[in-house]
């Protein structure tokens, strides 16, 4: 009887365990599939680790979640531990008030940790990075030691330390030899879980890192965005790695145990050789790549040809560090925390804001020899009355972007009402931005997308709730990209480079530039004012105007050059018959995004969030 | 007597102090910056306003909050549902199976949970893994969005949360005297009332903590609704993370978090009232 019951609960365990390792397995198997697709396989090969061994910004971030990690562990369980200690000698009021506000941490979402510590180090004006994610590491892991340390302690007998100091034992003594060998245990239990915590932290440390500091989790989560096979081979790293260190956790003592005599000096070798290996190692690691000069890059994802990042760092031999951002907004809203950045890559609306705000330096055309391959259709807009501080990285159109074997050609008419077309419901990606959201709307009852009449805003608003409720839209970001290749959805609203990318992948899709007019748009480079290196900012635009690279980045990202070289090039040769590549501006409909006062761009922002939070 | 009382004040200081600044101090800031006036772009001007809280009573963020408790109960519920008996039977396993199956359950903490939700991408895409077996075994003929919908962020949270509860019941499983349940089927109890009676009640103080140990954090988990989601505003965190990121409304983004942070402190207090005990059942 028993047994039929043992086989049931044992089934049940190796189920809910293949819950677990379900999805690793299968992050692990792709992980040597030979091509990018994230649903066949197509053959065996090492391609995505040797990508991941060049990806500087992942054996950085590994480099930054181990060493915040093995920091905060200990750190966290010496403090947790003598704390633990005092407290069960304090008073009870001083230690139900330590306990209480230590819980704190344990007991509150992580998200209310993270933006509280990430307000008050802002408010204290450290520079977010390195060691504020530390300090933020250590203040969430010392409660967790505190949690496991102190049961033990209590449990003690509290006239042990005072025997042993009558019987001569120094408190030192008394503590190291009496004390925390019968809570060993628990502290043992409390750095594990402090070190767990840590390692695996994403929520706190998203907020409280910048400057380029990044760990495991953030940049996953930045990759998360776009289909990236290098993430399963980092998977399949780790999991080896996890591996490795519990065999040898647990063969290591049974061995030892062999060699009893020499055990603890054998034991104390290991441990000393392992922690000598794993510093020198470590402080070899952080020190990759560190050239003399360094400039901070800020653009948005998905965004370049990160090759000739290396190419400029080779030329000039300087390190770049290269950010990414989703939207302009978030953009902003780093750079006025206090986020130091040479050139930024933001749009006209944005850049116009960044120069009224007074965020910019101007630009020494001087220094930019490579200008005069620009196309004249991109210079001198009003967002930047003669390109005073912006030189044009990438410019077009938004559209819709269909499905050609699905969209019937009679409903194209209706132009930005087709997002509204009842035939596609649920079949639809529009695009997670307020202004482009907006826009969409504003132009599909005739209205200028820069209107600041509340009743026009009004009912842009109340299109963009019926088009929610009725067409269950995904508002999605650069995963869009992936997802139209692979034909997920029918419709989605994307800029005209991501359109001339994703057809050249997938030719069953085509793009339509609605007749109700869009919004023709500009992305530029920036220096900040800020910037220490100026010099070499100026020579990186330089660089990215230079005709073969800009063909290079072109060719890279599908968006629109704004070199005249590279444009002709592109129509003529990979693109050639993909409308999105070639911008529609001469619609006299469409209009660029114009400055937004604080109070219409806040007006903007609260009913944007309310679109997207049902 | 006195000197050790001496020592244990110097010992407790430093950690005293560090929680000061770097737990109650934050926390206390961001309590004041809730009643701060947003400035119209960036940061805050001080004053004492209610603006920021009367705003959390619109129509949408009561919702949202709505939305947060109850995707946090759907997925509580399931977690308990399948979190209760794995921790139940991994404690009544053999020493060895348990040792082991301890050691399974811990291991892919260490891979990083972003990680392990990327993995679910690949499972649940429209061409992904579960809809091809579902298409093998004909359950379905057009292959399920799931990816990008409610119940992909169910299984995203059961997915992270589920060894909290796992282990919560376990430890309070593993602490309880079996001999009781002997000694309620020698009298003569059936199998389910025995676990009704004696197991279920005495490994209760396990369940409560690990319903804690899921249902909070469950209400903040933003990247969960991100990454399965597809960027949809459903849960308190996402908000809050959107009004600090993009919105750079933080004086909004403290008063929702205050908010969040009195709910979660009333459920715990409840928590405490329900199963009257101090602290939580000890992780290990």
């Amino acid at each position: 009887m028993n047994n039929k019951k043992s086989i049931f609960s044992r089934f049940y365990v190796v189920l809910c365990l293949a819950f677990f390792y379900l999805p690793i397995l299968v992050t692990m198997i792709f992980s040597f599939n030979s091509s990018k697709s994230l649903t066949k396989l197509t053959g065996f090969s090492l391609r995505w680790y040797r990508e991941l061994l060049n990806n500087v910004e992942v054996s950085k971030a590994v480099y930054v979640s181990v060493t915040i990690a093995i920091l905060a562990t200990v750190i966290s369980t010496v403090l947790g531990t003598i704390t633990a200690i005092g407290l069960s000698k304090s008073r009870k009021v001083v230690r139900e008030l330590v306990l209480n506000v230590n819980n704190l941490p344990i007991l509150n979402p992580d998200i209310v940790t993270a933006i509280s510590l990430m307000l008050l180090f802002s408010s204290l004006g450290m520079r977010k990075g390195y060691w504020t994610m530390l300090l933020a590491h250590i203040a969430f892991c010392t409660p967790y030691v505190i949690t496991s340390v102190y049961p033990k302690v209590r449990s003690l007998d509290p006239n042990l330390a005072n025997a042993a100091m009558d019987l001569g034992a120094t408190p030192l003594q008394a503590m190291t030899k009496v004390i925390l060998p019968m809570i060993k245990e628990g502290v043992f239990a409390g750095a594990l879980l402090a070190f767990t915590m840590s390692f695996d932290d994403f929520v706190i440390s998203y907020f409280v890192s910048g400057n380029g500091v990044k760990n495991i989790s953030i940049v996953v989560y930045n990759m998360t965005k776009r289909i990236n096979p290098t993430i399963n081979a980092l998977s399949t790293i780790v999991i080896v790695v996890i591996i490795l260190v519990l065999v040898l956790a647990n063969v290591l003592p049974v061995l030892l145990a062999k060699t009893k005599k020499r055990n603890r000096r054998v034991e104390r070798g290991i441990t000393i050789l392992v922690v000598a290996a794993l510093t020198v190692g470590l402080i070899r690691w952080g020190h990759v790549a560190n050239g003399s000069h360094v400039l901070k890059i800020y653009n948005a994802g998905e965004y370049i040809d990160l090759g000739l990042l290396e190419k400029f760092e080779q030329e000039f031999d300087c390190t770049v560090i290269y950010e990414t951002f989703e939207s302009n907004e978030m953009m902003y809203t780093k750079l006025a925390s206090g986020e130091e950045y040479d050139i930024l890559v933001p749009s006209d609306y944005m850049i116009e804001r960044l120069i009224k705000e007074e965020y910019l330096q101007a630009l020494n055309w001087n220094k930019i020899p490579n200008a005069k391959n620009l196309m004249e259709e991109v210079m001198n807009k009003s967002y930047d009355p003669g390109n005073r501080y912006g030189c044009p990285y990438f410019w077009g159109t938004v559209g819709i972007l269909y499905d050609t074997t699905v969209v019937d050609p009679e409903d194209l008419k209706d132009g930005w009402e087709l997002l509204r077309n009842e035939k596609y419901k649920g079949n639809l990606y529009m695009y997670d931005s307020e202004r482009d959201s907006f826009m969409i709307a504003l132009k599909a009852l005739g209205y200028s997308m820069n209107t600041t009449d509340e009743s026009e805003i009004q009912e842009a608003y109340e299109w963009l709730i019926q088009q929610r409720d009725s067409m269950e839209p995904i508002y999605a970001g650069d995963d869009v990209i992936d997802n139209m290749i692979s034909g997920n959805k029918a419709l989605a609203v994307v800029y005209s480079g991501d359109a001339s990318y994703i057809i050249s992948e997938n030719p069953q899709l085509d793009y339509l530039t609605p007749d109700q007019g869009t919004n023709i748009w500009t992305d530029a480079m920036v220096i900040t004012k800020d910037c220490s290196e100026v010099d070499l900012a100026h020579e990186f635009i330089n660089f990215m105007m230079d005709e073969e690279n800009a063909l290079s980045n072109t060719i890279e990202v599908g968006y629109t050059s704004p070199i005249e070289s590279a444009y002709d090039e592109m129509i003529h040769g990979d693109y050639e018959g993909i409308s999105a590549y070639i911008p529609e501006i001469d619609n006299p409909k469409s209009e660029f995004f114009g400055y937004q006062e604080p109070k219409i761009k806040q007006k903007y922002a609260e009913l944007w969030t309310k679109v997207k939070a049902k | 007597m006195r000197k050790s009382e001496k020592n244990a004040v110097w010992m407790v200081l430093p950690l005293y102090l560090f929680t000061l600044v770097f737990v109650a101090g934050p926390l206390l800031y961001v309590a004041a910056l809730s009643f701060a006036k947003p400035n119209e772009g960036y940061g805050v001007t001080w004053s004492f306003t209610l603006e920021n809280y009367k705003r959390i009573l619109e129509p949408v963020y009561l919702s949202t909050f709505a939305g947060s408790f109850r995707l946090a109960v759907t997925s509580t519920l399931a977690i308990c549902l399948i979190g209760y008996p794995f921790g139940y039977f991994m404690a009544k396993s053999p020493k060895k199976t348990k040792k082991r199956a301890m050691l399974l359950l811990m291991a892919p903490f260490w891979v990083n949970s972003l990680i392990r939700l990327y993995g679910w991408i690949i499972i649940l895409q429209k061409k992904g893994i579960l809809n091809w077996i579902l298409r093998k075994l004909g359950l379905i003929e057009k292959p399920l969005s799931i990816l990008y919908s409610y119940p992909a962020i169910v299984i995203g949270m059961v997915y992270v949360l589920l060894p909290f509860m796992a282990l919560s019941v376990f430890s309070s499983a593993e602490k309880m005297d079996w001999s009781l349940v002997e000694a309620a089927r020698d009298l003569g109890a059936s199998g389910f009332r025995a676990f009704w009676t004696v197991t279920f009640p005495l490994t209760l103080p396990g369940l409560l903590s690990g319903v804690i140990l899921t249902f909070i954090p469950s209400m903040g988990l933003f990247f969960i609704a991100d990454i399965l989601g597809g960027n949809k505003i459903v849960l308190v965190g996402s908000l809050i993370q959107e009004q600090m990121t993009r919105g750079s409304n933080w004086a909004f983004a403290s008063a929702l978090a205050m908010v969040l942070m009195i709910l979660t402190t009333l459920i715990i207090l409840l928590y405490r009232k329900v199963s009257n005990v101090k602290e939580l059942e000890e992780m290990r």
